[in-house]
């Protein structure tokens, strides 16, 4: 039938026209590519569970919306549309029966995707699909129900402040409890602050103790760290319903607040979707570059165990224990290798399970299909692929980086009564920690104060030096002054600052010069070096010298703020405490 | 023997209009293609640290190459053989068509010639049983389009009177070097249209996926090891 001659509605209307505006290459290529050619099939643990049943075949599924590209967009689809089964949408029911492929048959984890000999990144497709359905209103109640308490609340379990905060005082009390300390160990909003910890609102509403977990790992680690009240949330129901507009104001709170609080640091807690939301995409969908550092809790608590921060007991973990790789970790984000690295520090017998990394099969709940309840029979049949999986390790635990999946996994587990226990890697590592006699706990500093530090400021213009000096002891720091290259380094050797802030211009020994000495003296290599120079084509002068390079690098005229941040940032980089405190 | 105009017209000219065709609608096609903005990512590299957007590429782009990179061709090496042997055909067979008008002094060792016509009939071979396995197949007849279907059967009766031109020998009959010609400049003329042009966009797709996937330390894959359990 002519499209034109045949009605459509006007969600149908909306849905092609957006269509043409939210493509971009990368997708256009995928519903330009296919071959069709069959090599998905397999990959797909639908597939696997419903032999027989091609409707939800990869390639079948995605053709569900290139139809509609080629009739539209495409070349040969316009003319000859029956050719290439080019075809366009006209009714609501047919919208419907797209959401039911969209959400119902495929859980975007992306398995299809790395399978696919052209690269067709069916994943990404498949949740523009849900994108265009969720536009004009067409979607499980679920997801309508989730994105509005994320749009409306600011969490996507709706989650009251009050609740939040409530929640967080109970685990400090319990953890001040456990560990026989007496005043807070949950900071919240302390401005300054290293890292920022965000977390999935599942863990207030049903996994509390994996932020008692989490605090009592950063209290032994001594670790500088806060909870914000507001932007805590690093899960993004976006990545789900393929919302760009929630997936970028969501990913925004959170880094909104961490710039609010100057921390150096945001650590997303044990979530595949957050992760890769707060971590990967959110830039995308937000239209911001990020100043801050941001990572996987897993990368934390490796690195405290590494840096002797934390000492862990693996003995208290000692039944077998597999670890399950979460889609949006392993396939979208490359975090496979660390998770593996932090079992094996933290209990006796890990079990690979088999296919694995980036090519493991999806725990059946991810893509939101959690909140999607009336496709659940659909979901659990599938999971069968995933129970085997699960039973051939012999595991009695199964370890996990990711909340979707400890529901999913959780759920699955009942349904085939496999009695395998769900964990994080955060609740592993809490119970293998090994609590020293005393604990130290790092005292909130004001933010700008650089009280207890020592700067020398080594450069020949009188009014710089003057300028340096008061903007640092404004901040309360001690300065030290020397007028050239030599009385610096004798400075330096007898003074042993904190800091040495270094002209690179000067007459007789110059900066370059004297920065190689300082480096080569065992007395003062250690001692962090920021350049200040008006001459920043000089620059060789450095970076050319076979050293450890400056802890910092500023052009003059340098504003006092930009002056100050450089400053915090290099003596809290090296971890210092004043050497007089 | 002198070959007829018919013959030199059909290798020649014919072909030469077809490229050129080929050509101008490929670039309109590109330029088409080009219009569509790239993703950015802004996102810091994630993953691992020996990798990259480059090395993700290069990885993406030689995935083809690599049948255990896949888990979808480890474990359908059948498949992959398939596939490689039918490239090679579709390879060989383009080759003969500008060999047989530009070279022909090439195809008088009849080495060369049983060379063309092994890759080529090979090749003819996996048409034959991609055909049947499309039409037979539930799970490929449901994705499966007329172009897909007409692409592969012409493909494969092309191969079949590559195979018989390969001798380049006028004397003993012009017909299946006319039906090549003829075959070869249809194929010309209508791949931009259908599913064959896929090797334009191949490039393309396994570049930005290789980017994308490198820059996020998945690629290249580590792959899977059957653990073994005593």
């Amino acid at each position: 039938m002519n499209p034109a001659a045949q009605t459509r509605s006007h969600k149908a209307q909306k849905v092609i026209e957006r269509l043409h505006k939210k493509l971009n290459r990368q997708m256009a290529l995928s519903l330009a590519g296919c071959v069709h050619c069959g090599l998905c099939t397999n990959s797909c643990h639908y597939v696997l569970a419903n032999p027989g049943d091609p409707t939800y075949a990869p390639a079948y599924k995605a053709d569900q919306i290139r139809k509609i590209f080629k009739r539209h967009i495409d070349w040969t689809g316009r003319v000859f549309p029956w050719w290439v089964k080019a075809k366009s949408i006209f009714t609501d029911e047919e919208l419907e029966e797209l959401k039911d492929i969209a959400f119902g048959k495929c859980t975007n984890c992306r398995r299809c995707t790395i399978n696919c000999p052209m690269g067709v990144d069916f994943a990404t497709v498949n949740r523009m699909t849900r994108g265009l359905l969720v536009s004009v209103g067409i979607m499980p109640e679920g997801v309508a129900v989730v994105s509005k308490d994320q749009w409306e609340i600011g969490n996507q379990m709706g989650v009251l402040k009050e609740e939040y905060l409530d929640t967080l005082q109970w685990m400090d009390e319990e953890l001040q409890e456990e560990l026989g300390l007496s005043h807070s160990l949950i900071p919240i909003d302390k401005k300054g602050a290293r890292i920022m910890y965000t977390i999935n609102p599942r863990e207030v509403k049903y996994d509390p103790r994996t932020i008692a977990d989490a605090a009592k790992i950063f209290t032994l680690a001594g670790e500088d760290w806060t909870m914000p009240s507001e932007g805590w949330d690093m899960t993004n129901f976006g990545l789900f319903s393929g919302d760009d507009d929630l997936g970028g104001t969501v990913a925004k709170r959170v880094y909104d607040k961490a710039e609010e609080l100057g921390v150096q640091k945001v650590v997303i807690s044990e979530c595949g979707h957050g992760y890769r939301s707060t971590r990967c995409e959110g830039p995308n969908w937000a239209g911001k570059d990020i100043g801050f550092e941001m990572e996987s809790s897993v990368l934390t608590m490796l690195r405290y165990i590494r840096e002797g921060k934390i000492r862990v007991d693996k003995s208290r973990n000692n039944v077998p224990v597999t670890f399950h790789d979460s889609c949006n970790n392993a396939r979208s984000c490359g975090l496979y290798e660390e998770p593996r690295e932090l079992l094996q520090l933290v209990c006796t017998e890990f079990r690979e399970m088999y296919p694995n990394r980036a090519e493991n099969y999806c725990c059946t709940g991810g893509g939101g299909a959690m909140s999607m309840s009336e496709y659940t029979p659909r979901r659990l049949k599938s999971a069968k692929i995933k129970a085997d999986q699960l039973r051939a390790t012999g595991a009695k635990i199964v370890v996990t980086s990711c909340h979707n999946c400890v529901d999913g996994l959780t759920d699955l587990i009942r349904h085939y009564n496999l009695g395998i226990e769900v964990k994080q890697l955060v609740n592993l590592v809490a119970s293998a920690l090994v609590v020293p006699e005393k604990i130290e706990v790092v005292a909130p500093r004001p933010v700008h104060s650089l009280k207890g530090f020592r700067i020398l400021i080594v450069d020949d213009e009188p009014d710089t030096r003057t300028y340096l000096s008061t903007i640092l002891e404004d901040a309360e720091a001690t300065t030290l002054q020397a007028a050239d290259g030599l009385k610096g380094i004798e400075q330096a050797r007898k003074e042993k600052p904190d800091l040495i802030t270094l002209d690179l211009s000067m007459p007789g020994l110059d900066g370059g010069d004297v920065f190689v000495r300082l480096r080569e003296d065992p007395e003062t290599a250690a001692i962090p070096i920021c350049i200040v120079t008006g001459r920043p084509e000089l620059r060789r002068l450095i970076y050319d010298k076979p050293h450890r390079p400056p802890e910092g690098y500023l052009d003059k005229p340098v504003s006092e703020e930009t002056f100050l941040k450089n400053v915090r940032k290099i003596l809290e980089l090296g971890r210092k405490e004043p050497k007089s405190a | 023997m002198q070959e007829s105009a018919l013959l030199h017209f059909a290798s020649h000219r014919l072909q030469e209009v077809s490229l050129i065709f080929m050509a101008v609608v490929y670039s309109v096609r590109l330029y088409w293609l080009m219009r569509f903005k790239a993703a950015r990512d802004r996102q810091p590299r994630t993953g691992r640290l020996d990798t990259g957007p480059l090395k993700g590429a290069a990885y993406s782009l030689a995935n083809i190459a690599m049948p255990w990179a896949m888990e979808s061709t480890r474990t359908n090496l059948f498949y992959w053989v398939q596939f490689a042997l039918f490239h090679i055909g579709v390879t060989a067979a383009i080759t003969l068509s500008f060999l047989i008008p530009y070279a022909p002094q090439t195809l008088e060792s009849p080495v060369v010639v049983w060379i063309f016509q092994i890759f080529i009939g090979a090749a003819f071979l996996v048409g034959c049983y991609r055909l049947g396995r499309r039409i037979l197949n539930p799970y490929m007849r449901a994705i499966s389009t007329p172009d897909d279907y007409f692409s592969l059967a012409l493909l494969t009766v092309w191969f079949f009177f590559a195979g018989l031109a390969a001798p380049n020998d006028p004397s003993s009959g012009e017909g299946p070097l006319l039906a090549f010609f003829f075959l070869t400049a249809f194929f010309l003329i209508y791949v931009p249209f259908s599913k064959i042009s896929h090797y334009l966009y191949y490039p393309f797709m396994r570049f930005y996926l290789g980017r994308s996937l490198g820059h996020r330390g998945v690629y290249p894959i580590r792959r899977s090891v059957m653990p073994n359990r005593g």
